[in-house]
């Protein structure tokens, strides 16, 4: 094999890769007095071999990638690869129990204690301590792979069944673990290893069945789900709903993880309400049997009432299930059992998962009523008993796959469910980081989004608005050093309309000298715009802002009109479910813009300013209007952030910030509503996981890092907007590298 | 006035500093229509690349022979430009490059940019150090008085800063207008095809004026150590300012990047210092940028193109 310039120029790269790797990954840091100290503890000996290693497989693996991937094509190698990659996460990087008891919470960490623990049952301790579960991985890949490579059906049988073994056996060690600690369980690692050896074993399926059983199979299965719309939901909602009923745990004071019949038994002669008893006898699972069976039915044989029906005893049974853990935890409280503290507090996942359940069956109800479209290619006569040629099939399920994919309104309801039901089960950790970085910045992001996705102007100075509208709400409770004149003096939620005037006010003022700047000139002046307002509110002109001490003593929302009165106190759960309610009402008005007048006059300005003010559209004004919409987003986000962190100072609002924001919307799909969540959610997510894996002061090196992976083989988003999709893909033969080689647009 | 001298000259020496690394901004907005965003991290790297280059060769004295003053700045000077040159090469390589290959959307290469400046400042963190005041060894003199214009002390290294940079500056000049790659760099900035169909080597001439401007920078980064402290979040500041500079001047133009670099360092020394008799500042310093950024605003608004204009790919 010839030694060409690119192949060296590619072995420096792969080697500088690695030694690169060797110096971000890993606890070392320089010391002031020697600069050189983390250089040196970074490349001692025997590390960074290790890393060259990698360096130099990554160099074997492209240069010889035009020979592995025949194999990469096979069916099968997909999930394979998946399964392999969750396995290894949960392995390695997730945490598999929430005891404080267990070191970091890891697979590695409960492995080393494993052995020594008395009293842990003994597939537990085979399955941890004896490092059976990588075994059984390292036996499932290298016996599906095999299988795959060499097409021989009993080693994918015996890849299948060693993977469904691992899987099970890794779920039901995690679950004596569990009961062991006797801590309620909050960890992902389990069911995140269930799925990946379960793919695994699925892999090895894949080459007991031939090709044309696949495509049948998938054929079946698309034309299933295609003319069933619904049936997807309700199948995941079977299965969730079992797990609830009869592993989960439902009730988990201290030392106690009782599941649903457990529950009944630890209440026994509490006076714990009729309603609430009868649920956890045989309420609970009739009403999930009675919606399934309505939902099955009415979906698979296209009967609309039914499914409306079914929708209704869905909602109906997530409500009683809701009441249900509201009295017995009330009970707990009140008759002491096992040291439970109060309403709502104790509860495990099981009653969570139950109203997941119910909300995808019962969802999957509504989809079977409501008269949806029909994908065009699932109405042909029946295909499969017919001898039409194979191509034709092949073609029609990818296109049944598309658009059984692009079915968004199965995914709508995925995603409220997890929206609605995963806080509750997540730990509190978790819960905080929803509510102060996930949900605020999707807030800001959805808002963001409208300035530079829809209209097209690079705004860097966003977390300016954010400032004025948490300053706003600081000045009307009375949190600053100037007060209203008391008749202005308001609870944070009555601060939004005047947040949002007030942002309004400032995005016009700073729009409306500078909107006629190109691109690039807008961004400097707003990343200036951003920056005088957090300067302003530091040197504190006039004991305006308190200068870097902030406002303090912020008070928390309170909705109180006539008898309703809901108070929002400690519970990150309760700012959640707010958060959530403001998104949506934004989400749902924005969605309608997206395809108004206004929105198709933002898409026309973005696209090419000269053409759209020929065809009469009034350009300042629309700019204007995007600006200020973005702007009064950004207020509302700011109100709801100071009243429920209680105090702000200017170090909230810094530039850093506002990139980070363009960045969210930029990373899952400029243009695109889903895409601007999607972006922010993952990368405000990406900081809070990254500190059990990586030095904290390091998180914002490895966001950096990705960001730029990310630019580089996605450039388009995460999520991106169909126009955009079509413009990066090309409707013609794309132009040549040369020709590319500078950006040609104006525009963003 | 005398005063007022101190801070002119102060607000020249910052301005100087600026205004290189303004260059590399304006360089690569003529080139290639981008705001590089990661240029504030070159900058940074040539500080610390400096440092280590330096403190290897000449070691920890603090009072070098005064022979070896100019001989251990320039060492210093070459290996900033050095570090910041391969900063950014590199850059352009991994965060550019496969992006301009697949044509990506204008922003997504600010948001690879933004990445990679997250990248760089935290990696020199955990390389270097993450402490705010590093300081180079006080290898010469630095605030040593060297002589008194009207009563305003002016010292050695403000001299050298000042001299240093517009001797860098000529020269790019002279590189962009009088040499084969200045015009290569001219005509790619004028038309990008065209100048291809011409037998200019397109990536080529890209990746050289990334190394120019990296050069510049890092560089100026040296300076800064020198004069001042340096740490791996310095690169932010002064990032955003020097753009400041470059729109100022109008962006894509090389002498108006030089006069907005100067013009933002004498502004937001000498305005919030007035008045200059030593009585209490009308403005006072903690509004610095908040001045250099009104200043930029309003020429912007009366003026959308720059002082000197946009002439992308023209030298003057």
């Amino acid at each position: 094999m010839r030694f060409t310039k690119i192949e060296a120029k590619r072995l420096v790269a792969c080697l500088v890769a690695g030694l690169m790797l060797a110096m971000m990954i890993g606890n070392q840091e320089g010391v002031q007095n020697d600069f050189g100290y983390g250089f040196r503890q970074s490349l001692k000996f025997p590390r960074v071999a290790i890393f060259l290693a990698i360096g130099l497989v990554l160099y074997v693996l492209i240069t010889l990638f035009d020979r592995i991937r025949p194999y990469l094509l096979r069916p099968g190698i997909r999930p394979l690869f998946a399964g392999l990659l969750s396995v290894l996460s949960s392995f390695l990087l997730l945490h598999w129990t929430d005891s404080a008891s267990v070191g970091d919470q890891k697979f590695g960490t409960i492995s080393s204690k494993a052995n020594a623990t008395k009293g842990l049952a003994t597939s537990a301790k085979l399955y941890f301590g004896s490092h059976l579960g990588w075994i059984l991985l390292i036996a499932a890949v290298v016996l599906s792979a095999l299988a795959i490579i060499l097409s021989n059906k009993v080693i994918a049988i015996a890849g299948a069944v060693v993977a469904v073994v691992g899987g099970f056996w890794g779920y039901f060690a995690h679950g004596l673990l569990s009961d062991f600690l006797g801590v309620p369980d909050h960890s992902t690692g389990a069911w995140v290893a269930l799925l990946g050896f379960l793919s695994i074993g699925a892999a090895a399926l894949f080459v007991v069945l031939s090709k044309e059983d696949v495509a049948q199979t998938r054929y079946f299965a698309n034309r299933l789900i295609n003319w069933r719309p619904g049936l997807p939901l309700v199948v995941a909602g079977l299965i969730i709903g079992l797990i609830s009923l009869i592993q989960s745990t439902w009730f988990a004071p201290n030392s106690r993880n009782a599941t649903l019949i457990d529950t009944h038994n630890a209440f026994r002669g509490t006076g714990l309400a009729p309603l609430a008893v009868q649920y956890l006898i045989w309420l609970g699972w009739l009403l999930f049997i009675v919606t399934l069976l309505a939902a099955g039915a009415a979906s698979y044989l296209r009967i609309r009432a039914l499914g409306l029906v079914a929708a209704v005893i869905g909602a109906a049974s997530i409500l009683i299930t809701l009441v249900t853990m509201y009295d017995f935890s009330k009970v707990a409280a009140q008759a002491g059992v096992d040291g439970a503290t109060g309403p709502w507090q104790n509860l495990g996942v099981g009653g969570w998962l139950a109203c997941t359940a119910f909300l995808l069956i019962g969802g999957g109800g509504y989809l079977a009523a409501s008269p949806g479209r029909r994908p065009a290619t699932a109405v042909s006569s029946d295909v499969l008993g017919s001898a039409e040629p194979k191509q034709r099939q092949v073609a029609d399920t990818k296109a049944a796959i598309s658009t059984g994919l692009a079915n968004g309104r199965t995914l709508l309801f995925v995603v409220l469910a997890v929206a609605l039901f995963y806080p509750p089960m997540a730990n509190g950790f978790w819960q905080k980081a929803l509510v102060t970085d996930i949900g605020i910045y999707v807030l800001l992001a959805v808002g963001l989004n409208v300035v530079v996705g829809w209209a097209g102007l690079l705004d860097l100075g966003f977390i300016a608005f954010y400032a004025i509208g948490s300053y706003m709400t600081a000045y009307l409770t009375y949190a600053l050093p100037h007060r209203p004149p008391s008749w202005l003096h308001l609870s944070p939620l009555w601060a939004i309309p005047f947040a949002i005037v007030a942002c309004l006010i400032a995005g016009v003022a700073l729009g409306a000298p500078t909107l006629r700047l190109r691109g690039d000139y807008l961004a400097i002046v707003t990343l200036g715009f951003g920056e005088i307002i957090r300067l302003f509110a530091v040197n504190n002109p006039g004991n305006i802002t308190n200068g870097p001490k902030g406002a303090f003593g912020i008070p928390n929302p309170v909705i109180h009109i006539g008898p309703l009165k809901l108070v929002w106190g400690q519970n990150q759960l309760q700012y959640w479910y707010l958060l959530l309610v403001l998104v949506v009402i934004i989400v749902v008005l924005f969605n309608r813009l997206e395809n108004s007048r206004l929105g198709r006059a933002w898409a026309a300005v973005r696209e090419d300013e000269v053409a759209a003010q020929a065809t009469g559209i009034n350009t300042t004004r629309v700019k204007l209007l995007a600006f200020a919409i973005g702007a009064s987003t950004s207020g509302v986000a700011g109100v709801f952030f100071a009243s429920q962190i209680g105090y702000i100072n200017p170090d909230n609002f810094v530039l850093n910030n506002s990139f980070l924001v363009v960045a969210y919307v930029v990373f899952g799909g400029m243009g695109s509503l889903p895409g601007a969540m999607a972006g922010a959610a993952a990368l405000t997510w990406l900081p809070d996981f990254l500190k059990d894996q990586v030095p904290a002061s390091d998180r914002y090196m490895w966001v950096g890092a990705i960001l730029v992976v990310m630019m580089i083989f996605r450039p388009e988003g995460l999520i991106p907007a169909r126009r955009r999709r079509a413009e990066l893909s090309g409707l013609d033969a794309p132009a040549s590298a040369e020709a590319r080689a500078v950006p040609a647009s104006e525009g963003l | 006035m005398s005063d007022f001298l101190n801070y002119l000259i102060i607000g020249l020496t910052r301005g100087s500093m600026y205004a290189l690394i303004a260059l590399g901004y304006t360089l690569v907005y003529g080139i290639l229509q981008l705001i590089n965003f990661a240029h504030g991290e070159v900058f940074m790297s040539g500080a610390f690349g400096s440092y280590i280059i330096v403190h290897a060769i000449v070691g920890d004295k603090n009072n070098t022979a005064s022979w070896m003053v100019p001989f251990v700045f320039m060492i210093g000077l070459l290996s900033g430009a050095v570090v910041g040159a391969a900063v950014a090469w590199s850059l352009e390589q991994i965060a550019y490059r496969p992006l301009r290959r697949r044509g990506a959307p204008k922003l997504a290469f600010l948001i690879s940019a933004i990445g990679m400046s997250f990248f760089l400042q935290q990696f020199a963190g955990k390389l270097f150090n993450r402490f705010s005041n590093n300081q180079f060894p006080n290898y010469f003199a630095v605030h040593h008085h060297l002589f008194k214009i009207a009563g305003a002390p002016v010292e050695t290294i403000q001299v050298t800063i000042i001299v240093a940079a517009v001797l860098m500056m000529i020269f790019l000049d002279r590189l962009v207008s009088k040499t084969k790659l200045g015009r290569g760099i001219r005509g790619v900035a004028e038309d990008a095809p065209t100048a291809a169909l011409m037998g200019i080597n397109i990536d080529k001439t890209i990746s050289r004026t990334f190394i120019i401007g990296g050069a510049l920078g890092g560089a100026a980064g040296f300076m800064f150590g020198t004069a001042f402290v340096f740490s791996n979040t310095m690169g932010f500041a002064a990032g955003t300012k020097a753009f400041a500079a470059a729109v100022l001047g109008g962006i894509g133009n090389i002498r108006g990047a030089m006069l907005g670099g100067l013009l933002i360092g004498v502004v937001e020394n000498v305005v919030p210092t007035a008045p200059w008799n030593g009585s209490t500042q009308w403005i006072g310093l903690q509004w610095v940028d908040v001045v250099s950024f009104i200043v930029l605003v309003l020429v912007l608004i009366f003026r959308p193109t720059g002082i000197l204009g946009e002439r992308l790919g023209r030298a003057a």
